[in-house]
């Protein structure tokens, strides 16, 4: 398994465990101050994608040090494209529920939700382009 | 999306006729990893051009003599 698959392995992992324990955050308070669950989450995410990266690249050092090559970035760049969408369409649905009666609270969390799980799509994007064929 | 390329190469031959070259090694020669190497040597991806004449270069061949169209 090469290095990036390790990689979004790992940070795929760490983004549905923090999004899961988001939403149960949420779940017990949904209409408590948006910053509640907000800061402990996004310290969670830098904390353990900090500690993550740095064990990957003391295990395998010299592939932690190379640039991504020609097909690692198609993958990649193939991923971000469909994960954008994925965005795109939470953040949509989102502002429509707003609009249909949601809190601001509530639209909040759900666009927090959407960039959760288009983070997610896209580190299972880059592990499936990467071990299937690409071009 | 993730249909195989139609192209078939001789990659895997050419690395076994010199010297038993590693998939590494190539890799490392033509500025790409080990598993992009075992990726095109089993068909799941065609290089850039510039992949394959670096490849092609480096054993001393041309790109059409490495490379070739499925059923050619």
């Amino acid at each position: 398994m090469s290095f990036r698959e390790k990689s979004a392995w790992v940070m795929g992992a760490i983004m549905l465990a923090t999004g899961l324990w988001y939403a149960q955050l949420v779940m017990a308070a949904p209409q408590a101050p948006v910053i509640g669950p907000l800061i402990p989450y996004v310290l969670a995410v830098i904390v353990l994608s900090i500690v993550a990266q740095v064990i990957l690249a003391i295990a395998s050092p010299k592939e932690a040090d190379s640039p991504a090559d020609e097909r690692e970035r198609a993958a990649i760049d193939r991923a971000g494209y469909i994960s954008g969408l994925v965005l795109g369409f939470g953040v949509i649905t989102a502002i429509i529920m707003h609009i249909g009666g949601w809190s601001a609270a509530l639209l909040v969390h759900a666009i927090v939700g959407a960039l959760i799980v288009s983070t997610i799509a896209e580190y299972a994007l880059q592990i499936f382009y990467f071990r299937r064929a690409i071009r | 999306m993730s249909k195989r390329p139609p192209i078939t190469n001789r990659v895997r031959e050419l690395r076994e006729e010199h010297e038993k070259m590693s998939q590494a090694a190539l890799g490392e020669a033509v500025g790409v990893t080990r598993h992009t190497i075992i990726a095109i040597e089993q068909g799941r991806y065609s290089p850039s051009l510039e992949t394959a004449f670096r490849i092609a270069r480096l054993f001393g061949v041309g790109v059409e003599d490495l490379f070739g169209w499925e059923g050619e």
